[in-house]
């Protein structure tokens, strides 16, 4: 055996409990069916707005609200646009909304969680009182004072530098929308994120193989890498998949109520919105968005069990 | 025999919310290589600490403020992280309570055995998983190439606290810490791990440091027995002399305690009544005074230091830390 067999082979056992996992995942039915829900959005989200049999804005004022029918299979709304082209460019918005609120509260929770859960004492002491401040203010509240407060000031702003530089960018406002919902959707979801960090780096750095381990004298890194990583990621990785599905739920709520993106951007929330206001009459306004939101939830609810399952080898069998 | 460890007035305390716990308050003991020493004591008389001390392997808020442990002369109290680290992986193995948690999960047995010799060896791994399976059969587990690509949650308590030991031995250590190391499994699991380590010495002429609450399993295995209480070593002295003439009240209470084939089955052992002292405000007098029967006017004021008990003779004396001899007391309680 040279040295130089040595970073191989050990990439084959890091790779094969990957493995491992994955078979695991694959066997269980219902995170199949979460996953290929997933993996299906994603797609759609990603090329449905290429393939959409009409443009999300054209009306068609002699087709309004009609049942659907081959040529509109979810049916059109009540300014004759075509909802299922809607859905599919609202489940771009879902998923823009889910990652960046994601990845932002991820982002701000591992460096708290972190923070707290390694250095302890009064640092810890802040970034538990800093949660437990930020998860005691209503949500809602918080998004409908960021939006009432920093809303106005921005889309000024931006219309004033479009009158004085004419650069494009600026003339696009849509956008302050979707940082706005992001932001504030980071801000509320980003305490959950660093309680499941700083109580998972706590309770492993106490874990008994952690000590096994310093006593066998393997430095710091690699226990940080070996051990500390794989037993936090569990938990990390199913708050990722059922926050995905949470924020998207809540990103439709606040649309759904007008503080989040607004029409024309389809969004499910403003859809269910609009379709509230005729649903008796035209129930399949509602029925599209609504059902694809409520599978939604669902298959990243399957999917996040699915991973917490099969990302922890004491339950396998 | 030559000496391995010797430990000088260790003082290890925590930092807690509004102070200090005094967890270790001057052990002093020695070591010679091959020999077996059992460290007794009720849970939390600090046996644990003082015994992690050694090796540094204490959580962050533990900081040892007096004191030298010199293993082969080389001071470890004040060697640098990386030296310690060295000594871990070179010359000290620990073996743990619960061999339930004491694996990572998401890690092969091999990976796990091997990570501390590829480490500090820089043997090649499959060299080092060769060892490894030689070393699981030697703590007697069957199929042990096999094994080695199991992963933890796949072997009972009993093969876990095997892997642990061949773990601990696998770098070929000079000193085995073992950490109450039966104390999770169940009897008859327990009586093989006793038998297992037993043989095991003999093998490999190494020291072995035992921890344990219970006094009864150190017949027949240890060659010297150390009890503490309260931080502090009270009794110190070959196992002859500790079953058969203990000198501290509280060793003999403890020996009091252990149920013997005399005993009738359902009487009720006498057990000292009391609980070991809260160490963060510890009594300012002998630690055992407010459970002891032979406590007199200087015990509540005066902590008693551990010295040799008159009369006894050789290089390491019999020693013990109370202000009354017992001997002269006749039995009380
Ligand atoms: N991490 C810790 N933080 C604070 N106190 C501790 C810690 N670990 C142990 N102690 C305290 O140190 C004392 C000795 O504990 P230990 O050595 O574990 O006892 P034993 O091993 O004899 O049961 C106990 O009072 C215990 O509460
Ligand atoms: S010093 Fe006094 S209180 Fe302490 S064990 Fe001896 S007799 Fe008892
Ligand atoms: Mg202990």
């Amino acid at each position: 055996m040279t040295d130089q067999a040595l970073p191989l082979q050990q990439e084959e056992k890091q790779f094969s409990l990957a493995k491992d996992a994955f078979i695991r995942l694959i066997a269980n039915r219902l995170a199949i069916v979460g996953m290929v829900l997933v993996l299906f959005l994603f797609f759609v989200a990603i090329f449905g707005p290429y393939i959409t049999p009409y443009d999300f804005l054209s009306q068609d004022l002699m087709a309004r609200n009609q049942p659907p029918s081959w040529q509109h299979w979810f049916g059109t709304d009540d300014l004759g646009r075509d909802i299922m082209s809607r859905v599919i460019y609202g489940s771009r918005t879902a998923v823009i909304v889910g990652f960046s609120t994601v990845s932002f509260s991820l982002v701000i929770g591992l460096f708290m969680g972190a923070l707290g859960g390694y250095f302890g004492g009064k640092i810890d002491a802040f970034v538990v009182w800093l949660i437990d401040i930020t998860m005691s203010i209503p949500s809602l509240l918080l998004v409908i004072v960021i939006n009432v407060s920093l809303k106005p000031p921005l889309v000024n702003w931006m219309d004033a530098r479009f009158l004085a530089t004419g650069n494009e960018f600026y003339r696009n406002t849509i956008w302050v929308d979707f940082v706005l919902v992001f932001g504030s959707l980071a801000l509320i979801k980003w305490p959950k994120a660093a309680r499941i960090v700083r109580g998972q780096i706590l309770s492993i750095r106490n874990k008994n193989y952690v000590l096994a381990a310093e006593a066998l004298g393997v430095p710091t890194a690699k226990i940080v890498r070996r051990y500390v990583i794989p037993n936090a990621l569990g938990p990390i990785i199913v708050y990722i998949s059922a926050s995905l599905g949470e924020a998207m739920v809540l990103e439709s709520s606040f649309s759904f109520l007008g503080v989040g993106v607004r029409p024309p951007i389809p969004s499910w929330g403003n859809m269910i919105s609009d379709g509230l206001r005729i649903w008796q009459l035209y129930p399949h306004v509602l029925a599209a968005p609504a059902a694809v939101l409520a599978i939604v939830t669902i298959a990243f609810s399957f999917l996040g069990d699915g991973l917490n399952d099969a990302l922890n080898p004491r339950q396998w069998k | 025999m030559t000496k391995l460890l010797e430990v000088n007035n260790l003082h290890t305390r925590f930092k807690v919310r509004n102070g200090y716990l005094h967890a270790v308050n001057g052990v002093s003991f020695s070591l010679d290589k091959g020999e077996m020493l059992g460290v007794v004591g009720e849970s939390g008389c600090g046996k644990s600490v003082s015994m992690m001390s050694l090796i540094r392997l204490l959580p962050p808020a533990a900081q040892i403020t007096e004191g030298e442990v010199l293993l082969d002369g080389e001071d470890i109290t004040h060697a640098s992280v990386s030296r310690v680290n060295s000594i871990r992986g070179s010359k000290v193995g620990m073996i743990f309570q619960d061999p339930m948690t004491s694996l990572n999960p998401f890690m092969k047995i091999g990976d796990q055995l091997v990570e501390g010799i590829v480490y500090h060896r820089k043997i090649a791994k499959a060299e080092a998983l060769k060892q490894a399976a030689r070393y699981l059969k030697m703590v007697g587990i069957s199929n042990a190439e096999h094994r080695l690509n199991e992963y933890p949650h796949q072997l009972s308590g009993g093969m876990r606290q095997r892997v642990m030991i061949a773990m601990a031995l696998l770098n070929e250590p000079s000193l085995v810490i073992a950490d109450e190391p039966t104390t999770a499994l169940d009897v008859t699991i327990q009586a093989q791990i006793v038998e297992l380590v037993k043989g095991l010495r003999e093998k490999l002429n190494m020291s072995i440091i035992w921890i344990t609450h219970d006094l009864s399993l150190l017949a027949g295995m240890v060659d010297r027995i150390m009890v503490m209480y309260g931080g502090y070593v009270v009794e110190e002295a070959v196992l002859d002399d500790i079953y058969k003439a203990p000198l501290h009240p509280y060793t003999i209470g403890l020996l009091k305690s252990i149920p013997s084939l005399k005993t009738e089955a359902g009487s009720r052992l006498p057990s000292i009544p009391g609980a070991p002292p809260n160490l963060f405000s510890p009594p300012t007098g002998c630690p055992f005074a407010p459970r002891c029967a032979y406590k007199i006017g200087r015990c509540q004021d005066e902590v008693p230091m551990l010295a040799a008990v008159s009369g006894a003779g050789g290089e390491r004396p019999h020693r013990v830390a109370c202000w009354v001899d017992v001997r002269e007391r006749g039995v009380e309680q």
